[in-house]
């Protein structure tokens, strides 16, 4: 009787009547299960050093998020060429590579988790809602199997939490899309309650970092899912046809909303939010709303909501933006593989000199340089910071080097300052250091590197001044090679060739223009080429520093 | 070991260092029980069971007998151990151990496999 009156309804009988990209996904194969990892993974390389940063237990070493990144690495080089179409066989390939490639604490569980996942999917060619519960439940038991006391208020707790909200949700529905969005919040939810569980956390004012890893990888692959960033996906697998997975133009925005009302028709909401764009996402009940969709006209969905009800947790974001602020970060270098027994600190300023002084094994940049010195306790935090015992300080310039000296003296850590004057220097040394040496070894064998390096300074003369037999006014181009002044010009291009004569650039090999923030790309490339044709000789190489006050900053070697 | 200060002196036993070992020990990721080392250990009544302390000199060295989970990569989790213990030993006491030795006496099959 019950039966009949629903038809009666004037419910539409045709089940399908969301939009096409809202269809439930009610199966995933193994490529499927293949582009979720890859989704997750691209997610956690993307979050990897912010969840370093959490990292305080058990052990503060802050490399939770490098190990889990790793590990699921290598979990995905396994399955990444598979042109296996059943889920059991990729979830085993997938756990295999987690358990070789196992770094850290938290690697161990998540190889522990993928192992159970892919045990409960053995012989499955594909899992559907309540098979994905299942599998989680298992990859939950499987990773508390692993120790004795288990530690709540960690990855563990995330995992449990995880299990259980998927067997609730894939008894609410057979969509995989909802399973996996209920799945996300529960971790996220698991995640923020980490300090209530573990002191350790509490006290550091932290939530938990290997939950926090298990979370972002599962918001990952529940991002791509819903459609949400192909993009992250689509960039790992082909990494050359990066532009082509750029978000379809017309589906500028991002859209998210919570509604919070009375009597909300869920299936009506979905149904008109469907009609304004893409990658609709609609959940709830009668009370709350989850509202998501791509849309040119952020206005639109954003209207309908407030008439439905009253809004909060109201997103609106630039999907071309996100995705080139995603391309952005993939540039950034790897992180180091593993603490360094002897650590590197470095002053830099200017994103692309951060960069360049990480990706070539500084452990921790400290901002500053000309005019925006770093304080003694800023450099001592930083040396503090690091997992090392022995810290090697580059101060990077002339005037730092004191403030670094006394950061040695006040540090309980062993400390080698190496008396860098500029960048180049900097850098000549970072690439001298040796990692099988003592502190000693490297802190003379990096001296002697930074002493091999000429440097050239193209700046603006901040005030009036008579220096070596030079009358500089205010304002006017300068010139400095080995921190001396040595020339002022009209033009940058004047002052680089007195820069460049007084290098003797005709002895060099290697050139390299650091261009600052106050330059363009082009104009750096304009300088370069000039270069090229005073010292045919040279090999002229052009990195972006976004080095504030030089506009170039010149090494030789 | 012992540490004098002006009102007298602090006595750790290595009984006390290798309470603490064995708390990390049983933390740690991996890990699935302890075990002693030969008969004459299972002897001697033992709480620290698979838990060795030695001072020499200065130093502290601790051995480990602990049965590991199949399925784990030994070597990580032997790592994580010692880290483990080195960190939580040295942060209670204030003083560097020397040595952490990882002895992995058995590995436990938990599941049909």
């Amino acid at each position: 009787m019950a039966q009949e009156k629903q038809t009666k309804d004037n419910r539409p009988e045709n089940p399908i009547r969301k939009h096409e990209t809202n269809l439930p996904i009610l199966s995933c194969d193994g490529q499927g299960l293949k582009r979720l990892l890859a989704a997750g993974l691209a997610w956690l390389e993307r979050h990897s050093e912010a969840i370093n940063a959490l990292n305080v237990f058990p052990v503060p070493d802050g490399d939770t998020g490098t190990n889990m990144l790793l590990t699921l690495q290598s979990a995905y080089a396994e399955i990444a060429d598979s042109p296996q179409d059943a889920v059991g066989e990729i979830a085993q390939a997938a756990s295999y590579g987690a358990l070789m490639g196992a770094r850290g604490n938290s690697g161990v569980i998540l190889s522990q988790i993928l192992r159970g996942f892919a045990r409960s999917l053995e012989k499955k060619q594909t899992f559907n809602a309540s098979e994905l519960a299942a599998a989680l439940t298992e990859a939950s038991a499987t990773a508390y199997k692993g120790v004795i006391k288990p530690v709540e208020g960690t990855i563990l707790t995330v995992i449990r939490e995880v299990a259980d909200a998927a067997v609730s949700a894939a008894g609410d529905s057979d969509d995989l899309r909802y399973v996996l969005e209920i799945v996300t919040h529960r971790a996220r939810e698991a995640v923020a309650h980490t300090p209530a569980l573990l002191p350790v956390l509490r006290e550091a004012g932290v939530v938990d970092a290997g939950g926090q890893g298990l979370f972002i990888i599962l918001e990952g692959m529940n991002r791509y899912i819903q459609g949400e960033s192909i993009a992250e996906a689509a960039a790992l697998t082909q990494a050359v046809d990066l532009r082509l997975a750029a978000p379809e133009e017309g589906y500028g925005y991002d859209v998210q909303f919570i509604v919070t009302g009375q009597n909300l028709d869920v299936d009506e909401i979905r149904a008109n939010i469907a009609r304004m764009g893409e990658s609709t996402l609609v959940v709830g009940d009668a009370n709350t709303v989850k509202v998501h969709v791509h849309t040119p006209e952020p206005g639109d969905p954003l209207n309908y909501g407030a008439k439905l009800g009253s809004l909060s947790r109201v997103i609106v974001e630039n999907l071309q933006e996100q995705y080139r602020d995603f391309i952005l970060g993939r540039v950034q270098p790897a992180v180091p593989e593993k603490p360094c027994p002897i650590a590197i600190v470095a002053v830099a300023s200017g994103a692309g000199l951060m960069r360049v002084m990480e990706s070539l094994g500084a452990c921790a940049v400290v901002p500053g340089g000309q005019s925006m010195n770093p304080s003694t306790e800023e450099l001592l935090n930083a040396i503090e910071n690091t997992g090392a015992e022995e810290v090697i300080l580059l101060p990077n310039n002339s005037n730092v080097i004191l403030a670094a000296q006394q950061a040695q003296v006040l540090s309980k850590k062993k400390v080698k300052v190496v008396p860098t004057k500029t960048i180049p220097q900097g850098i000549s040394a970072l690439l001298a250091f040796n990692y099988q040496a003592d502190l000693e070894t490297n802190a003379k064998g990096m001296e002697r590197a930074a002493g091999e390096i000429q440097t050239g300074e193209i700046t603006i003369a901040s005030r009036d001044v008579q220096i070596n037999g030079l009358d500089i006014k205010e304002g006017q181009i300068i010139g400095l090679v080995n921190g001396e002044l040595i020339t002022s010009a009209q033009t940058i291009e004047e002052a680089t060739r007195q820069v460049l004569q007084q290098m003797h650039a005709e002895d060099g090999e290697i050139l390299t223009i650091y261009y600052g923030e106050s330059v363009t790309a082009e104009e750096a490339e304009a300088l370069a080429e000039m270069i090229g044709d005073l010292y045919p000789d040279l090999e002229v190489e052009i990195v972006n520093g976004g080095q504030p006050h030089y506009p170039y900053i010149l090494s030789i070697e | 070991m012992s540490e004098k200060t002006r009102l007298g002196k602090i006595e750790i036993a290595p009984t006390a260092i290798a309470s603490l070992a064995s708390q990390a020990v049983l933390k740690s990721y991996g890990v699935v029980g302890m075990t002693a080392r030969g008969l004459a250990q299972v002897l001697r009544r033992d709480a620290h069971r698979g838990v060795e302390v030695r001072l020499e000199g200065d130093e502290i060295i601790i051995d480990l007998y602990v049965v590991l989970e199949y399925g784990t990569r030994i070597s990580t989790v032997a790592q994580n151990i010692m880290s483990n213990v080195k960190f939580s030993v040295e942060k209670a006491l204030g003083v560097p151990v020397s040595q952490v030795n990882v002895h992995v006496q058995a590995l436990r099959v938990s599941s049909h496999e």
